[in-house]
């Protein structure tokens, strides 16, 4: 029920908004057909990134993808935590627990175990649009603790620009999904395997600014 | 003549299957070309008649359904429009709220155009819009950088709504003894507006030596200019059919159109070079932005207007 919910609320509802109205554009350089788990990693610079990465997503993708959020934030109440859940498919990490709980590395573990697939922004909390600030060690962590499980990189351009941050006015304009390839870390350091993830975003960051003959890079 | 259940004039019906006609004819022969010896000359050719003709289809849509769809179609070109606009340009943090009013006006704009409201029509962009955006501007109590968004922001908003949303009053000018009504003269307006480009481009690339603006648009030359507002004058005699214009007031209106279609060209060109930037998007293939389309038009519309009322009276 709250698969289905979300297929036609982002494919019929979010998706066609974000194109025609807000001006996204959504290129993708490879297929998810043969993809079946996987941790999508992008900038962050909104809070319409998770919508948009979404709604980018093939509809049967859908049910399995998870997202994260602050649960000291989001899920202060029943009702905001349902919502999270039924619209994001959220998992609420508490930001502000105790020492002696379970660390968030081993919860998300935990999901992709389980076979789900995550999105996560390396760059933690929303940075200035166009800058990518420095990746914290989770997702590498993350990658290293499941070999087989592949990263797809998103580079998002001009949402920051659609809602900034501590924003409420949402304004058209003309902005990027642009999904890579999808990767397994070929390195099985912590610290090369950031890299490695960090390089594939401003890979796909470049391609983009030099095949954008508009606009600011 | 019906079509699809709307009353369509002979004469339109003729030149919109006479433009589809060829623009297919042009679609096979790139189509066939392109495969038979792959070049990305006739790719992007192939490319640019397909989006011609969806631009066609749209155009088709204009001049044969009810004006009511036609005016929602051309506000939504409007919106595209000035979402391009403002996306390639600088504004600042403080500019977000000034900057969603702007996108408020194309509805209010369009509603007095499609209800023929003559006086707000004509008031409302270049008095309210003008004294509101600023007003709103400085609410925000930034100051750094505001004057540079209180010019930008009211001249986007003119050049991609005001001069556009002209076209709609179209539909409701009554001329006495005239059928064909705002049909033919969109038909008009639009066919000399895309045929100038073409054949300025085509006489340039025929003939042209001597560049009019090297700085600013370096592919224009005194003989595509010259040869290309002559043709159009010329063009607009021969499908004069479509007004209530005389030869005369034909041939002038066509050599306007001429001259202005080619100086949207160079401001929209103008505004590109100081920007750095090659296209205003990449919504149409093989052209760039809806801007980089509409450049010609957003002078042509409004002084076709003007030119046309001045006539008829």
């Amino acid at each position: 029920m709250k698969n289905i919910f979300r297929k036609i609320f982002y494919g019929l509802l979010v998706r066609p908004f974000l194109k025609y109205i807000i001006g996204v554009q959504f290129k993708y350089e490879s297929t998810f057909e043969n993809l079946d788990q996987f941790i999508i990693v992008a900038n962050h610079n909104s809070h319409f990134d998770a919508i948009s990465i979404l709604a980018a997503l093939p509809a049967n993708k859908l049910k399995n993808v998870r997202t994260i959020a602050a649960g000291d934030y989001f899920g202060t109440s029943p009702s905001s935590e349902g919502i999270m859940n039924l619209f994001f498919n959220a998992i609420l990490i508490n930001r502000k627990r105790k020492k002696t709980e379970r660390s968030s590395i081993d919860i998300l573990d935990e999901y992709l175990k389980n076979g789900e697939s995550l999105i996560l922004f390396p760059e933690g909390s929303r940075g200035k649009p166009g800058v990518l600030s420095e990746f914290k060690k989770g997702i590498a962590v993350l990658l290293k603790k499941n070999p087989n499980i592949p990263f797809v990189p998103i580079y998002l351009d001009g949402l920051g620009k659609v809602l900034p941050k501590d924003k409420f006015l949402l304004l058209p304009m003309n902005s990027i999904v642009n999904f890579g390839k999808a990767i397994l870390p070929k390195q099985d350091k912590v610290e090369s395997i950031v890299a490695e993830v960090k390089a594939a975003i401003l890979e796909l960051k470049d391609k983009n600014n030099k095949n954008k003959k508009y606009g600011y890079a | 003549m019906k079509i699809l259940g709307n009353n369509v004039q002979p004469e339109v019906a003729y030149i919109m299957a006479i433009v589809f006609g060829v623009l297919l004819l042009l679609l096979f022969t790139f189509y066939i070309l392109s495969k038979k010896k792959p070049s990305t000359m006739m790719d992007e050719l192939f490319l640019r008649t397909r989006s011609w003709f969806f631009i066609a289809i749209g155009i088709g849509i204009l001049v044969i359904a009810p004006s009511i769809v036609g005016t929602v179609l051309v506000s939504y070109v409007s919106f595209i429009a000035l979402r391009e606009m403002f996306s390639i340009s600088y504004f600042r943090e403080a500019d977000r709220t000034a900057l969603a009013f702007a996108y408020l006006a194309i509805p209010i704009q369009y509603y007095f155009a499609y209800h023929g409201m003559h006086q707000p029509f004509l008031y409302f962009i270049p008095v309210v819009m003008f004294i509101g955006l600023p007003v709103l501007l400085v609410l925000s109590g930034k100051t750094k950088g505001i004057a540079v968004s209180m010019c930008l922001i009211p001249t986007i908003l003119m050049l991609t709504i005001y001069m556009l949303s002209h076209i709609i009053l179209l539909f409701s000018l009554e001329i006495p003894n005239f059928e064909i009504g705002a049909s033919g003269l969109i038909l008009f307006l639009i066919l000399c507006t895309s045929f100038n480009d073409v054949f300025q481009f085509t006489w340039g690339k025929l003939l042209g030596k001597n560049k009019i603006t090297p700085t600013v648009s370096p592919n224009k030359t005194w003989a595509g200019f010259i040869g290309g507002i002559l043709t159009t004058g010329l063009l607009a005699y021969f499908i004069k059919f479509l007004t209530p214009l005389t030869g005369l007031q034909a041939i002038l209106l066509g050599l306007t159109i001429g001259i202005a279609g080619f100086l949207g060209d160079l401001i929209i060109s103008a505004i590109k070079r100081d920007l750095q930037i090659k296209d205003t998007g990449n919504l149409i293939p093989g052209h760039g932005g809806v801007m980089d389309r509409l450049d010609s038009m957003i002078l042509t519309t409004p002084i076709f207007y003007y030119m046309l009322v001045f006539f008829i009276n």
